[in-house]
């Protein structure tokens, strides 16, 4: 197997479409994470969202051919995943809560990470309340780091429909914490 | 929001590895997307002038049926043969439906896409009723046959305009 880890995920793209398939590897262990804890968020579990997930890299590897390097790989991975949880979604009809034992980065201070965990926990709790379609804009802007282009290409929905997506989730996580807190 | 949630750690790599080292799942060959782009591209184009030539076709036929006068409503509607404008419809809908695979559909404003799509068809096909190939094709073969089917359907109405003066007095019109 080639040194692959200094490429760009377009260019081992193309190694493995030409000459090794096993550099697929360096794809997963670069994007399994990532597209856990997106597929894991969206869908509110773990299990439903390793699932997609595992899905999403046998569909991606299947149809890697179809893939134009000219456009971002990670869009378009992220994508599978987007269609993958929507389908899984669709076909239990309903959104499953977010797993309770969750856990989180300990901090040094106690006090400070009861506060913390609290906050999260709250934080989460607001969110899942949140209609998916701006749960989803908010996670990928927040928690993925992605531009409003990238959102555009992975929602396929325009650049200023995120905008307003991103916003409007921002002012319905407020209502719903404020609500959370009475 | 926190970016560090600890999420159960899962290692996809050895489970989806192994299918590919054997095989279990392989890629499909890049002719497979080419053909299904250019089928995408064939389809859309066959649609479209699909949709033309029924659009073109309806106006034809209200032009047939001659001017909407009240006692004449009656008779278009039990001759009127309907699915030449509804199978337009179909095609126009289906041409949409396509257009949304494509990426400019979520780029540009699809609305201003889809008006365009349907201004162009009903264009077209009111500059092709205008330069007369309805009366040019109703005459001549292969497309002769095809319209003397509505010509028989709607016997039972005056003739319209579709039949060109002076042409049946005294010899048989093929």
């Amino acid at each position: 197997m080639r040194d692959t880890s200094k490429l760009s995920d377009e260019e081992v793209i193309g190694i493995v479409r030409t000459k090794d398939k096993e550099s697929y590897a360096e794809i997963i262990n670069r994007y399994q994470t990532k597209l856990m804890r997106y597929a894991s968020y969206i869908m509110g579990d773990e299990h439903m969202g390793a699932d997609a997930v595992q899905e999403s890299f046998i569909k991606a590897y299947i149809n890697l051919n179809g893939f134009d390097t000219k456009k971002k790989f990670s869009s378009w991975i992220y994508r599978i995943v987007h269609n993958e949880a929507m389908n899984a979604l669709r076909k239990n009809k309903r959104q499953l809560p977010m797993d309770d034992q969750t856990e989180f980065d300990s901090g040094v201070n106690l006090e400070d990470e009861f506060i913390k965990n609290e906050i999260i926990n709250q934080a989460h709790h607001c969110l899942d309340q949140m209609p998916i379609i701006y749960k989803e804009p908010l996670s990928l802007y927040y928690l993925e780091e992605k531009s409003y282009e990238e959102i555009s290409d992975i929602l396929r929905i325009p650049i200023g429909t995120v905008g307003t997506r991103v916003n409007r989730a921002k002012g319905i996580m407020k209502k719903l914490c404020q609500k959370t807190q009475k | 929001m926190s970016k560090n949630p600890k999420i159960i750690p899962v290692d996809f790599e050895e489970t989806i590895m192994t299918k590919v080292k054997s095989s279990e799942i392989s890629m499909k060959p890049r002719w497979f997307f080419v053909l299904g782009s250019l089928l995408m591209m064939a389809g859309l184009v066959g649609l479209s002038i699909g949709a033309i030539f029924l659009s073109n076709l309806t106006l034809f036929l209200l032009r047939q049926h001659g001017p909407m006068g009240q006692w004449r409503l009656q008779v278009m509607l039990n001759s009127f043969p309907f699915w030449v404008p509804a199978l337009a419809v179909v095609g126009i809908v289906l041409g949409i439906m396509m257009f949304r695979k494509y990426d400019f559909s979520y780029k540009k404003n699809f609305l201003l896409i889809v008006v365009g799509f349907i201004m162009s068809i009903i264009l077209t096909a009111f500059i092709l009723d205008y330069l007369g190939f309805n009366t040019m094709w109703s005459r001549q073969e292969p497309m002769r046959r095809f319209y003397q089917q509505f010509d028989r359907q709607n016997s039972t109405t005056p003739r319209g305009q579709g039949q060109v003066p002076g042409q049946g007095r005294g010899r048989f019109i093929q």
